[in-house]
């Protein structure tokens, strides 16, 4: 077999889970790092590290010519990307292929098919894959009260270019829309650097379900099951399980069906995700956006498989992954992940970087920790301010949110503020264990509580 | 930062020496050690750089013996430069960028400056390219060269020290 080297382009827990699973395989693992992440438990286990630039993601991880450049100048055959910074930007994917070196992710050329939301749409469409109620792109302010009024109220903004809560609004009636629209287009424009946005029917009470996909890029399409990811803020996840317990097995399987075709499509090459919003009254999906990279809630779809997809992706671009079988998946029990954040939620959610003086994890049967810090660690204000991802398997829904619930319980960190009690109160309430939520709840329902009880404490 | 003695390395070796493997590989807190019976070992493994750039570890090189890779030995990537600290007040120039380093305008070329020549802050020292962009260095500092630590050709990092100047009295 060639030699085979990687080269990671990320940092945090993924970095270090892509290093672990490269040396699982017998692979050399090369970490481009920057100033800020010399001490780091992924800089300590990587068998190089290169000092890409300074701590500013700008001139390191965000630098696709210095990474390929690095990755090349170290013999690197293949390269992660990670999730977030450059992992969904077709740069560094063309840059790879332009200089030989194996992206760990789907083609330059999906990335730009699937990365634009009104493409992607298209995509869905031609595949037969439900979609929302939607426009094209919006040239201003007149064009989006024209089509808002044809699709009905309520609408949703959205960036063509990218999701995450950016430059999406949502307006009940054409004041809203008019008052709106402006700072929709200027946020969508900083943060993607194209402030198009089109509309799209806003459904009330809804869920957001995903399936995890896995291509070979010769039209060979899998999944691994879908995940449910409603409780989030913002339109950031907090909480992701799997399966959806809230789907009967014929929405299921119609929705992996979906996914499947989406992606076969364009004969989508390693690991994706396609995303859904699930209307749980009609029992009704639509398709809301492919994110063509390894997600951070990959866990749970990992230990409802068996399967470790860090280590699948590798394989597949090293070319020793076994053909890809459906029936060789198997789901069983159920997971659930929850992001420790440093954030302070009593405070509003501020970020709150520093050194972590102490970090008792938890640990016991079905308990899993994803995390790149420990006591000592500091961490940075200069990058996302997830910690660890701590992931339970139980054989129902119920005994994983006991075993989450007690993993949160003996979960104690100090010297920076984390969001760990407000995991402890949402895992606690009736309407989680119920499994009554939707995306909004966490908002409308669950952070007022939070703030009655933390004025009754303090 | 821990070093192995000598003595224990050279019991090491001889050790191995004596032994029946063809290949031996040891680490020691941030030292790794690669021994190998073979001419060529069946796999040059990529020196291990520390992280923290200021550590200024001596290569563990075996004057004898068997086929010694120690990791410090120039394997596909060039072994970073880990310079002693300089004379105080003498000064570093460094790599602006992480990139490939050129000692000259083009292939074949005279050097921009060579150990001895005297720099302004605004003499040209070097080039550093990144994917086809070349950024020229200039020194930023006054005084003597009396060291050049890159190698053309070798991959620099972010900061690296690239050549040390002794200020002018």
């Amino acid at each position: 077999m060639a030699e085979q080297r990687i080269f990671i382009a990320n940092r945090g827990e993924i970095a270090l889970r892509a290093i672990r699973s490269a040396h699982e395989l017998g692979l050399e693992a090369v970490l481009g790092i920057s100033v800020a992440d010399r001490d780091g438990l992924p800089a300590r286990e990587a068998d190089r590290t290169v000092l890409l630039g300074p701590a500013a993601a700008r001139d390191s991880y965000l630098s696709a010519a210095r990474i390929v450049h690095a990755a090349v100048a170290t013999g690197c055959t293949c390269l992660h990307p990670g999730y977030g910074f450059l992992s969904e930007r077709p740069e560094l994917a063309e840059l790879c292929e332009r200089e030989g070196v194996t992206f760990i992710g789907p083609s330059s050329d999906s990335i730009r098919r699937i990365g634009d939301k009104l493409s992607a749409r298209a995509v869905a469409q031609a595949s037969a894959v439900p979609v929302n109620e939607g426009t094209e792109k919006i040239a201003d302010l007149s064009q989006a009260l024209e089509l808002a009024r044809q699709i009905g109220y309520p609408v949703i903004t959205k960036a063509s270019a990218g999701g995450g809560g950016r430059g999406m609004v949502v307006a009940r009636n054409p004041a809203e829309l008019s008052a709106s629209f402006d700072t929709a287009v200027t946020t969508a424009r900083e943060a993607f650097g194209d402030g198009t946005l089109y509309l799209e029917r806003f459904v009330e009470v809804a869920r957001h379900i995903e399936v995890q996909a896995f291509g070979d890029g010769q039209g060979q399409v899998v999944h691994f099951g879908e995940r449910d990811c409603s409780v989030q803020r913002r339109y950031q996840k907090m909480i992701e399980e799997a399966p959806a317990q809230i789907l009967s097995q014929a929405v299921r399987e119609q929705m992996h069906r979906c996914a499947v075709a989406l992606l076969g499509s364009i004969r989508y090459r390693n690991a994706g995700t396609v995303e859904f919003l699930y209307d749980a009254q009609r029992q009704q999906f639509t398709f809301m956006e492919v994110n063509a990279r390894i997600q951070v809630e990959h866990p749970v779809s990992e230990e409802i498989t068996g399967t470790n997809l860090i280590r699948t992706q590798i394989q597949l671009a090293t070319g020793t992954l076994p053909p890809l079988r459906q029936d060789a998946i198997r789901m069983k029990g159920h997971a659930i992940e929850v992001r420790i954040i440093a954030e302070d939620p009593a405070r509003d959610f501020v970020p709150s970087p520093g050194r972590i003086t102490r970090w008792d994890a938890p640990t016991g049967e079905g308990v899993r920790l994803d995390t790149a810090v420990a006591a000592g660690s500091f961490v940075s204000p200069h990058y996302d301010s997830m910690l660890a991802k701590l992931i339970v398997r139980g054989e129902s829904r119920e005994q994983a949110i006991d075993r989450l619930a007690a993993a949160l319980h003996a979960f104690t960190v100090e010297g920076i503020a984390t969001n760990i009690a407000l995991l402890r109160f949402i895992v606690s309430h009736a309407d989680f264990r119920a499994n009554n939520t939707s995306t909004r709840w966490l908002e409308a329902v669950l952070l007022p509580a939070f703030k009655t009880q933390l004025g009754r404490s303090s | 930062m821990s070093k192995l003695p000598d003595h224990d390395l050279e019991a090491l070796i001889s050790e191995f020496e004596r032994s029946s493997w063809r290949e031996m590989h040891l680490r020691v807190n941030d030292i790794e050690l690669i021994l190998a019976k073979d001419a060529a070992p069946v796999y040059r493994k990529l020196e291990r750089t520390a992280a923290a750039p200021q550590a200024a570890e001596p290569a563990v090189r075996p004057a004898s013996g068997p086929v010694g890779a120690p990791v410090n030995a120039p394997a596909i990537a060039p072994a970073r430069a880990t310079p002693a600290p300089p004379p105080a007040g003498w000064l570093l120039v460094r790599a602006p960028t992480l990139g490939t380093f050129y000692r000259s305008p083009k292939p074949g070329a005279a050097a921009f400056i060579n150990v001895g020549d005297e720099v302004t802050a605004t003499t040209e020292v070097c080039l550093v390219e990144v994917m086809k962009l070349f950024t020229t260095v200039r020194a930023g500092v006054s005084g003597i060269v009396r060291e050049v630590y890159a190698k053309d050709g070798d991959l620099v990092e972010f900061e690296q020290a690239l050549f040390l100047v002794e200020p002018r009295g």
